[in-house]
């Protein structure tokens, strides 16, 4: 009499592949998220009228230290309004929107060339506050 | 007579825990870039393109002026109360509609706080006005 010899089935598991692509959609995501400025450190000034203002391509930061930062890089003065032409390329009035996120005790000498900066890009301002509460 | 199920197993009702950190690692990067994404709040202000300040320049003796100083703050000269700026800006720019008229310029010394600028601006704004900062090598950048 014969016995038949069980056949094995090697299949590569299949049921973690979509957490697989999950994982590495999430992965480019955060690799796309060219503009890490979330180490600086600043606090920002308060205002009783805010709004949400979304995201933009282009953030400029004044730390507590008042140094300039350009999407989370250290800039000189005469660097800053190149950068942030070059960052808004041809975009349309309306989506040229530059965050300005500047540390509430950062003195006028420093923050206003930046505003000036910025007006030379042709940049969409938006100053970055916080909500005082009442 | 009660029948019994022969082979009774619980297993099959059960999830499968394999997965179990599998979605909690999913879930904990998922929270991780929407916390890093979510939106700012913040006050718009929109600046005119730097060519567009040659035309305003000519016209800054007619403007209002506001000096913003570490403690204190003057209109055309004039000191004034944080509280007043509002009322007497408002009676000032009353009944100019033009957007060249109602143009303040903004004057601050090197020692400003950001925080104080902020506040007066927001005031300038609020009332009606344009803001223009007049820089000390006399620039001029309109932010309305």
């Amino acid at each position: 009499m014969k016995i038949k010899r069980r056949k094995l089935e090697a299949g590569i598991p299949t049921v973690a592949l979509a957490d697989i692509a999950f994982n590495l959609v999430l992965f480019f995501l955060l690799l796309a998220k060219s503009q890490d400025d979330t180490y600086l450190k600043w606090n920002p000034a308060m205002s009783a009228k805010v709004e949400h203002v979304g995201q933009s391509l282009a953030s400029v930061t004044i730390d507590i230290n008042s140094k300039v930062y350009f999407n989370g890089q250290q800039m000189g003065g005469g660097e800053l309004a190149p950068a942030v032409k070059a960052a808004l390329g041809n975009l349309p009035a309306g989506k040229r929107t530059v965050l300005l996120k500047v540390d509430k005790s950062a003195p006028a000498q420093v923050f206003e060339p930046v505003i000036e900066a910025i007006s030379e890009a042709g940049g969409d301002l938006v100053h970055i506050l916080a909500e005082q509460k009442k | 007579m009660a029948l019994r199920r022969k082979h009774a197993s619980h297993a099959l009702n059960e999830p499968p825990q394999v997965m179990l950190t599998d979605i909690a690692f999913n879930l904990l990067i998922f929270f991780v870039v929407i916390a890093s994404t979510a939106p700012e709040d913040g006050r718009k202000q929109n600046i005119p393109r730097s060519e567009a300040n040659a035309k305003t320049t000519n016209q800054t003796s007619q403007n209002i002026e506001v000096a913003i100083t570490k403690g204190a703050t003057t209109v055309n000269g004039a000191e004034v109360a944080s509280s007043e700026l509002m009322t007497r800006l408002k009676t000032m720019l009353s009944g100019k509609s033009r957007p060249e008229d109602r143009v303040v310029l903004v004057k601050s010394t090197p020692d400003t706080s950001y925080e104080h600028w902020i506040d007066i601006t927001g005031v300038v704004e609020e009332a009606g006005g344009v803001v223009t900062l007049q820089m000390e090598e006399n620039k001029t950048v309109n932010v309305r």
